[in-house]
This record gives structure tokens, sequence and C-alpha cells, in this order.
């Protein structure tokens, strides 16, 4: 069976959602008020030349204008250059892409784990202590804010155990281990009870399940019955959720950055929407809005690679 | 089984996201944490925090600034002014930008003519009574001026003011600020990574013998508070900016810390619209000024650090007339002024950025104004919003601060109080020609008691106009680290941190 049909079609009907994000995400930067020039300029600034930058950009011509020759040069894979930083904004967002993909990943590589160990040991024992212990955890995890347990973990473990950085994100690929995990282990406590509820309640459906009763009956031992039948069948709708959380982390893990220094795709998003700087508004958009169609599409494909009866 | 491919995959998107290596850090860097961030290497466009402390670093001045606040040689190592104040002969010494090319007066007058005269200039102001820049020779320069003016060598040591290579402009255009500049400063550019730091290298050919003393510096960019101070604290950084007056005596009292609270030219204060009721009245701007307790304000707001504005202009400007009693506070006359005014009742707008600061101080002004019956209500904008409504004077009090780039007060006046400069008194629409007049008198007298004079009764007037609500002045908040020693903030805004020494590595 070839995917790869189903695959294209996904990636063609992409084409008219990017078109869209693009008018949608211009209108709204160019409709929003706020000037990119007085800021970047600064406070001395007369009006006379702010007047003057503002001409120089193109701002003084009509929307449709801006908008086409934004959308020509982008059809060329050019997505413009910052208004602030007069740099190409794609060198920007490829320069910081690598700490948060790196974060992402760290964070995916605590999280899952502990998701499975967590939800397995819960479900098994549900009703019992150890899976009240967990659910009160997972709502303590849920409920903290993650800005001030970043704060309580940097204070804690990092000024005064010295045991990890509180900033940065350091050379090379220990040291990045090292530097990111607080942020990551920031993360994954907001991330992993939201997982583990989803997936013990799915598990715990899944024992239920006819299926499940008739290979008991059948005499399969009860470890085999988990680990062939019960756990695949409860990952996908987890599975699902983990898909749309890695998309939420690649362009939200803005507070972690700012709470760690770790600058990111999100903090980057966070400064040009602050500087009005729209074509990396527009550019960080339009990655976050691939981004998503990977992940998602990933997740699919990984899920017919689990149970072979979902379809693309 | 599916589970451990799984994991497979991901261990392999772990390796393959391996971000790209950066520099190692070698033992005396100097790490500095602010949260204004460089936007760009280019001295003539930007007049924002954070381009300022990097301009400095970068791009030599014609002259210095001496830690006791006189003028001393810079890369003009003379200078001479003309008996009738309207040329300036400078004597270039012999220097050389990063890349070993030769500073000439051909540099210097291009520098000079390229922030007066760039479209794009983000701050022309110091250079306006230049009517004319020449070179004399390859190492003089002839600065002709419109009109005799005391200011104007101060201002050669103005952030903007720094030389670029002409050459290297004329060669690469936008391009030759936006990776590698060549400099003519203490330092070059090593690795510029925008929206997180400038990595600054020793420039090899900087014409001060044995400067900097140090091997280079990381600007650091951190917007959060508590994340500069955790770093502080946790030993990751030499020096942070800013640091929240809640948590100044916490640091002071760590060891290896030091807080040393530095005079600066900022001033806090509230700005009012003059073009539109109800602060067009200056009974009801003297109420709103009698109601306002500025020496409890002080406290609240800074812990007691800084000192309680009397004026309009900052308190560590030259001139700054220290007798001036300021507006007072005196809640029964305040009322009575309201009373006899032409206030109808209808609430002001606090235009106010979106930072806890800002919260605090729009609040203790609408508390205090409520006392004597000034209706205000608070409205909170980021700061695009704030600089796209004050300029078009659609607000009606905005807290916020200020600071002067030099001692010299003639920009501070030009910038705040003068109706007729440009900003039409920080966009208040206050405009007395009484004080446009002082404002150019004053910068023509070349006799500093006279010039102090006028100074005094610029600030006479419009305090007791209520230009704007003075509030407190403010020292830096800086706190620095025992691994270094030199580095402090000058009131210019500049770090010395050429200055500055790794003591312990």
């Amino acid at each position: 069976m070839s995917r790869i049909p189903a695959i294209g079609l996904r990636l063609v009907q992409l084409l008219p959602v990017l078109i869209g994000i693009t008018i949608v995400t211009f209108l709204l930067v160019k409709l929003s008020p706020g000037d990119p020039v007085r800021l970047m300029l600064g406070d001395r600034a007369t009006e006379e030349t702010v007047a003057a930058v503002r001409a120089q950009l193109g701002f003084d011509l009509p929307l449709w204008k801006q908008y086409l020759s934004y959308a020509g040069n982008l059809l060329q894979g050019d997505l413009g250059q910052s208004i602030r930083y007069r740099l190409p904004v794609l060198d920007l967002i490829l320069g910081v892409m690598p700490r948060t993909l790196f974060l992402a990943t760290y964070v995916l590589v605590l999280s899952i784990p502990a998701t499975v160990i967590l939800s397995v040991v819960a479900a098994r024992h549900a009703g019992k202590p150890v899976d009240q212990i967990i659910r009160i955890l997972s709502v303590i995890g849920m409920t903290i804010p993650v800005f001030w347990l970043g704060i309580m973990l940097a204070r804690f473990l990092g000024v005064e155990l010295g045991l990890f950085p509180v900033s940065g994100y350091g050379d090379g690929f220990i040291d990045h281990l090292h530097h990111l995990f607080l942020p990551a282990l920031s993360t994954s406590v907001w991330l992993v009870p939201m997982l583990v509820r989803n997936l013990r309640a799915s598990i715990l459906e899944q024992m239920e399940a006819d299926y499940v009763v008739a290979s008991r009956a059948k005499g399969l031992p009860a470890r085999y019955i988990f680990g062939r039948h019960i756990l695949p069948n409860s990952l996908l709708p987890t599975l699902n959720l983990l898909g749309v959380m890695i998309a939420f982390l690649i362009g939200g893990s803005v507070i972690v950055e700012i709470v760690y220094a770790v600058p990111g795709l999100g903090g980057l998003m966070i400064e040009a929407v602050l500087a009005r700087d729209y074509t990396v508004i527009q550019g960080l958009t339009l990655f976050y809005a691939l981004g998503t169609v990977i992940v998602t599409l990933s997740v699919d494909l990984i899920s017919t690679w689990i149970d072979p009866r979902v379809q693309l | 089984m599916n589970l451990k491919r799984l994991g497979r995959a991901v261990g392999l998107l772990a390796a393959l996201t391996l971000a790209s290596p950066a520099a190692t850090h070698a033992e005396d860097i100097v790490r500095i944490a602010s949260a204004y961030r460089t936007t760009t290497l280019d001295p003539a466009l930007s007049a924002a925090a954070g381009n300022i402390e990097t301009y400095g670093q970068l791009y030599g001045r014609l002259i210095r600034r001496a830690a006791d606040g006189s003028l001393e040689p810079g890369l003009a190592e003379s200078w001479a002014v003309s008996d009738d104040g309207k040329t300036v002969t400078l004597k270039i010494r012999d220097a050389k930008f990063s890349d070993g090319s030769p500073i000439t007066a051909d540099d210097v007058v291009f520098s000079l003519l390229r922030v007066r005269d760039l479209k794009e200039s983000a701050y022309s102001a110091p250079l306006q009574q230049l009517a004319e820049a020449k070179a004399g020779d390859a190492q003089t320069v002839i600065l002709t001026l419109k009109s005799a003016f005391a200011p104007f060598v101060g201002n050669l040591e103005v952030f903007n003011t720094g030389i670029v290579s002409k050459k290297d402009v004329e060669t690469r255009g936008e391009a030759a600020f936006t990776t590698t500049p060549v400099t003519s400063g203490p330092y070059v550019v090593k690795e510029w990574r925008p929206n997180d730091r400038l990595i600054l290298a020793a420039n090899p050919h900087y014409w001060r013998e044995g400067y900097p003393k140090n091997d280079g510096a990381e600007l650091i960019e951190v917007v959060d508070d508590n994340t500069r101070v955790t770093m502080m604290i946790a030993g990751e950084l030499d020096a942070a900016r800013g640091v929240p007056w809640s948590q100044v005596a916490d640091l002071k009292g760590r060891d290896g810390i030091s807080m040393p609270l530095e005079p600066s030219t900022v001033i806090f204060m509230t700005l009012l619209n003059h073009s539109r009721a109800p602060f067009n009245d200056l009974k009801v701007r003297q109420a709103a000024a009698h109601a306002i307790d500025t020496v409890a304000v002080t406290k609240a707001m800074t812990f007691g650090y800084a000192a309680t504005a009397n004026t309009t202009l900052p308190g560590a400007v030259d001139f700054h007339d220290k007798d001036n009693p300021g507006l007072g506070y005196d809640v029964e006359d305040a009322k009575k002024l309201l009373k006899e005014s032409s206030y109808d009742g209808k609430p002001a707008t606090i235009l106010i950025t979106d930072s806890a600061e800002s919260e605090r101080l729009a609040v203790l002004l609408q508390a205090q104004w409520a006392v004597i019956g000034l209706n205000a209500k608070i409205e909170k904008v980021d700061g695009g919003v704030w600089w796209e409504r004050v300029p078009g004077a659609d607000y009606d009090a905005a807290p916020t601060w200020w600071y002067n780039e030099t001692p010299d007060p003639d920009l501070a006046v030009r910038w705040a109080l003068c109706g007729t400069c440009g900003s039409e008194s920080y966009y208040t629409k206050y405009n007395n020609a009484k004080v446009d007049e002082l404002t150019e008198t004053a910068a023509r007298e070349l006799d500093p008691v006279k010039r102090g004079a006028l100074y005094k009764e610029i600030q006479t007037i419009s305090t007791e106009e209520v230009a704007q609500i003075p509030l407190y002045y403010p020292p830096y908040a800086n706190a620095y680290g025992n691994r270094i020693k030199g580095l402090m903030m000058t009131p210019s805004l500049q770090w010395t941190l050429e200055e500055t020494e790794v003591v312990q590595p």
C-alpha cells in the first residue's frame, strides 16, 4: 500500500491554506495600530524622519500594492527583510530555530517515557492510592504557572544547589542538554499531566473492551495482552493530542524561553509583534503553519503505522 | 516494538537538531545583560536604548568625557574654538580603523555630515548647528557653526557622532552595518545574533594603547527582570542592567555583588497634553501637580533609592536648579485650584505601556488625583501604540521617563521643553515663546555663569507652568560581580567597558 498519493494530496491542500494565511496575517499586522518605523528610530526621531523612512520602505503605497509585492517575493522563496534588523527574515528564523527544535525534542524525550510509565501505573492500579497520587500530582502540574515554576526551579536547582545553568543554551550537544534541562523540565511538568490524563483514560477504556475480555478468556498472559493489544490501541488518541502539543511547543514556548533567556522562535515572534516587524511576523506565521502541517501529517503517518486500519 | 522505533526516531531527531556550534568562552570576556536590544549597528539609524550602549563600544568619538564630566581628547587629540565661537578646528590623531586603514579628516567629515543629513538619521539634533564641515588636511577638520554654540564641542561626544569608515560605507552601503562593520572604537563585532546577543572582540587597532583591558564582551539581551537577577546571583553574568528596585537590597547584601547606583540623567515624570482639556488649563495642571506627593511616590516606586524631582530637567544635567522648591504637595491648594478651573469632571486618560512599573506609577497618580476630584482612567497599550498616540497628542497624561545623552542641558531643553524645536516639548504641545527664546539665548551664551542663570529661568517658568509633572531622578540600578573591575555606566548611558579588567577568572 503506497501512501505517496495521499501525502501528495495533503500537500496540495496546503496551498490555499498558506495563501489564506499570508493574506490574513498581512492584513492583521498592517491594520493594527503601531508603527515599526517609530519604534526602530527611537524616541528622538522627528516626524519628518519617520515619514521619510516609511516612504523608503514602501509603507505609503496602497495596501494591495504592498501585498502584491510581498506575495511576489514570497513566490521566489524570499521572505523579505526584517524592518527592524534589516537582515533577511529567513536568516533570523533559521538562526534561532535549532534551539527551539532542540528544546521541543528534549521536552518530548523527557515527557514521553514519563507519560507512558505514569499512565500505565495509574491505569493498572486504577482507584488505588498510587493512582490517586498520580492524579493529584497531575492537577498540581497542570495548574502551576510555568513562569513561576521556572523562576523557582532556577533559584533552587540553579542558584542554591548549583546543579544547572539558569540561562542560555551552551555550546555543543552535552552543554545544550545541561543548559536546557531546566527549561525542558519546566515544560514537561505542564505537558506530562495533560498527556497522562488522556492516556490513562484510554487505557482504562481499552481494558474493558470486548477483544481484551476475549483474549483473557482465551488464556493469553496478562502481560502479553497489555503490551500487544491494550497499549498500542490506547496510544492513538494521546498521539493526536501530542501532535497538537508539539505544534504548540514550537511556537508557544515563549514563557520558558523568556524565563531562561533562551531566545528561540517564540521570543522572536513576541519581539517582532512588539516592534511591529511586519515581515518577521509574516515569515514566522508561515513557518508555524508549515510546521503544524508537517507535525500533523507525521502524526497521521505514525497512526497508520501503529494501527493499519487508520486511513490517511 | 513500535514504541521502540518511535523512541529511536525521536533520538535521531535530537541528534539532527544539534544547535550550531557557538563561540567558546575565553576567560576574560565581560558578560553584561540588559533588557534593551541592539537592533542596528549603524550609529545614524537609531536613538533607542540598547543601540546607544552598543554604538559607544564600536565607534570612537572625537571627544571623550572623563569620569568627572570634563571633556578630554578622543580621536581628536586637540581642538580649538575661534574667538567668535563659530569655528571649531580639530586635529585628528594618528589612529586606525579596525581594518587597519587610517582614520582621516575625510572620514570625520563624512561621519558627522551623515548624521546631520541622512534622511533616515534618527537623531540629528546634536549637529543641527553645524553649517559646514571640511577637511583642512588629512588630519585637520574645520567645523563652521551657524552661530556661536556653547554645547557644540560637548555634543561631539554624543552616542551617534562616532566615526565610521567613509570608504567602507560607500563600498558596502547598508551591508556595511548589518554584520561586521569597520569600527573605530575599542571593539569589533565578533558575532551578532539579533534578538539574542552581540559578541564583541577587542579591536587590535584601537588608538588607546593598552585598551580595552579585556578580550571582549557579550552584550546579552535578557528581557525578563527576574531572569537577569537570577543569572547575576548564579554567577552567569558580570553585570546586569536595570535590577528591579524591590530586589536591590537583596542583591546588595550578597557576597561578590555590588550595586553602586551610579547617577544617571534619567527623569521620571508624567507628560500632560496641553492641546486639549483638561490639561490645557494651567489651573488643572497645577492642581494635578499639587495633588501628588512626589516624596511618597519616589519611595513607593524606587524604595527610596531615587531622589525626588524638583524641576522639569533631570537632576544630573549641568545647571540643574537644586534650589528650585518644586511644585509642592498641597491637597487643599490643589482642590481649590481645581474648583477654580474649567475642569468638568470628565475622566482624563492616563496612557501607559504594558509594564509593571508604568502600571504602578499610573495607579499612584490616579489615586492621588481622585482625592482632589480629578477623575482619571488608565489605558494600557503596547509600546507600538503608545508611540503612535503620544506623538499624535491622543492622550491626557502619560507617565514615562527620558534621559539626556550628555550633561549639557541644551538637548534636554530642546527635547522636553521647547515648543518649536521639533518634538513640541516631548509631544505635550507645551509652547511658551519665552522658553523657546531662552533656549536659543542660553545655547549661544559662552559664559557658564550667565548660561546657568538662563537655564534656571527656563526651569522656573516651565516648572511653574507645569510643562510636565516631574516625579523622581533614579540612579542606575546596575549590579556588578566581583569577577570584574572598572565597569560602570556613565550618565550618558555608556558602559566604561574598555576600562574593565577581569580580575577573577
